[in-house]
C-alpha cells in the first residue's frame, strides 16, 4: 500500500492534467489485471500502479485478491473511487511485465497522454509474444539440461529432449484448444512420462529411472512458487496463498499424470 | 592435480553450463526478454554452480537449503545489476535463473509420498510414504522460501534500481 510519504514525493513536479478519475480508475484496474496475469509481484503492481496514479494527482490503493483486483483511487479532496476487475490469466510473460513497466515509467515521465497510453497499453497486451516452435525447442533443451543435472547420461538426455517435446507441444495445441489446465497438465506429464519410460523398455543408457522422473519437470510452476513466496514477504498473504495454492494444484495434476504412467508403464513390462 | 579433483572439477563446470542452457530454456518458457536469455544464463550459471560448491561432499558440505538461499542471493545480485544493463524488470532475469533450482523433484516426491499413504493401509508403508511426504515436501517448501528469501534481499536493498530500470 501507498504511504503518504511515498505520495509527497514522488508528486513533486507533476503537473494535475485534470482527467476524469472514473477514466484512470478503469484504465487502472485493468493495468493491474494484466500485470498480475503476466507474473508480476503485488510489490510491483502496487509500485506501478501508485505512481500511473500519483502522475495524475490520485492517490491509489491496491488489494489483489485470488480472481480479482481492485484499485481504490482517492483524491486530494476525499473523493474515493473503487475500480474492480477480474484478473487476466495470460501465463507467465515477462516481456509483457517489462512493456508495462516501461509503460506506467512513460506516463510518470509526461511521455503519454492517459489517451495515448490506453492505446499503447491495447497495443502492448495484443501483440503475439514468442515463437512458438523457438519455445517448444528451448524447453525441450532445458528439460534435457535437467535431466544431465539430475545425473542421467546421453541416452537419457536425448529421450527426455523428445519426451518434453511431445509434452509441450500437446500443451500448446491443447492450450490453444482452451482446455482446463489441471488437465493440460496431467495428460502432458502422462505423454511425457511414457514416452521416456523408452530408456528403460528398450535398455537405453543406464539411467532410465533419471529420465522418468525429469520428464516431467518442464511443468513444474517454478514461478508462481517462487511469486508465492515472495508476496509472503511483502506480507500480501492473500495473493501468495492463491498463487501457492494454483501452483500446488497443478504439481498436484503432474504428478497425477507421472505416477499414473509409472503404473501402466510397469504393467506393460 | 589428482584424479579426484579433475573429475570434481569437469562435473562443477558440467552443472554450470547445464544450468545455463535449463536457464535459457526456461527463459523462453516464461517469455523473457530475448536480450536477457544469455544474462540469466550467467547468473543461473553462477548460482548452480556455487549451490553445488556449498553441498559437495568433500567441499562446504552445507545443508541444501541454506546452499540454496545462499545461491539465490548472488543471483539476486547479478540480477539486479543485469537488470540496469538491459533495462528489464529485476524478476525477468531472477525468476529464469532461479528456475534450475527449483526442487521440483522433491515435490513429486512429495506427491508420490501422499498419493502411497492413501493406497497403503499397511501401517509400515503407511508410515514410510508419510516420511516421504512430510520429508520432501518440508524440503521442498523450506528451499523455496529461502531461496524467495536470498534472492529478494537484493531487490529490497536496492530497490531504486530495482524499480526503476525499466524507466
Amino acid at each position: 500500500m501507498t504511504t503518504m510519504t511515498d505520495f509527497d514525493t514522488e508528486c513533486e513536479d507533476v503537473s494535475f492534467s485534470g482527467i476524469t478519475m472514473d477514466t484512470l480508475g478503469r484504465f487502472l484496474a485493468e493495468y493491474s489485471a494484466w500485470l498480475w496475469g503476466s507474473g508480476a509481484t503485488c510489490v510491483r503492481i502496487d509500485k506501478n500502479v501508485s505512481r500511473i496514479a500519483m502522475t495524475y494527482g490520485y492517490m491509489a490503493d491496491v488489494a489483489v485478491m485470488p480472481r480479482h483486483v481492485t484499485v481504490c483511487l482517492s483524491d486530494e479532496g476525499g473523493n474515493v473511487h473503487t475500480y474492480t476487475q477480474r484478473v487476466v490469466r495470460a501465463g507467465i510473460n515477462f516481456d509483457l511485465n517489462t512493456e508495462l513497466s516501461a509503460l506506467s515509467w512513460s506516463i510518470r515521465d509526461g511521455k503519454l497522454s492517459l489517451d495515448d497510453a490506453e492505446k499503447r497499453f491495447r497495443t502492448i497486451v495484443g501483440q503475439p509474444y514468442g515463437n512458438n516452435f523457438n519455445i517448444l525447442w528451448l524447453t525441450s533443451l532445458a528439460n534435457a539440461s535437467f535431466c544431465r543435472l539430475f545425473g542421467g547420461d546421453a541416452a537419457a538426455m536425448g529421450v527426455v529432449f523428445f519426451a518434453t517435446a511431445a509434452g509441450y507441444f500437446l500443451k500448446q495445441r491443447f492450450l490453444r484448444e482452451k482446455m482446463d489446465i489441471r488437465v493440460i497438465f496431467f495428460l502432458c506429464a502422462f505423454i511425457s512420462a511414457s514416452l521416456a519410460s523408452g530408456c528403460g523398455l528398450f535398455g537405453w543408457g543406464a539411467t532410465p529411472g533419471v529420465a522418468v522422473a525429469t520428464s516431467v519437470l518442464y511443468l513444474i510452476p517454478g514461478v508462481p512458487y517462487i511469486n508465492a513466496a515472495s508476496d509472503m514477504l511483502a506480507s500480501h498473504y492473500l495473493c501468495s496463498f492463491s498463487r501457492f495454492a494454483d501452483a500446488v494444484i497443478l504439481t498436484a495434476s503432474l504428478s497425477l499424470g507421472l505416477l499414473t504412467s509409472i503404473t501402466v508403464m510397469n504393467n506393460c513390462l | 592435480m589428482t584424479n579426484d579433483s579433475i573429475i570434481s572439477w569437469s562435473v562443477f563446470f558440467d552443472d554450470a553450463l547445464f544450468s545455463a542452457m535449463a536457464a535459457i530454456g526456461f527463459s523462453s518458457i516464461s517469455h523473457t526478454p530475448q536480450r536477457a536469455y544469455i544474462l540469466c544464463a550467467v547468473a543461473a550459471a553462477a548460482g548452480h554452480s556455487l549451490r553445488f560448491l556449498l553441498t559437495m561432499p568433500g567441499g562446504a558440505e552445507m545443508n541444501i537449503i541454506a546452499a540454496a538461499t545462499i545461491a539465490a542471493f548472488i543471483v539476486g545480485v547479478i540480477a539486479v545489476f543485469v537488470a540496469k544493463v538491459i533495462k528489464v524488470p529485476a524478476e525477468a532475469c531472477l525468476f529464469p535463473a532461479l528456475l534450475p533450482m527449483i526442487p521440483g523433484l522433491y515435490a513429486c516426491r512429495a506427491f508420490e509420498g501422499f498419493v502411497g499413504c492413501l493406497s497403503n493401509l499397511d501401517e509400515t508403508l503407511f508410515s514410510h510414504n508419510l516420511y516421504l511426504f512430510v520429508s520432501n515436501g518440508m524440503t521442498c517448501g523450506a528451499i523455496v522460501i529461502g531461496m524467495a528469501i536470498g534472492a529478494n534481499i537484493p531487490i529490497f536493498l536496492m530497490k531504486k534500481i530495482s524499480f526503476q530500470v525499466t524507466r
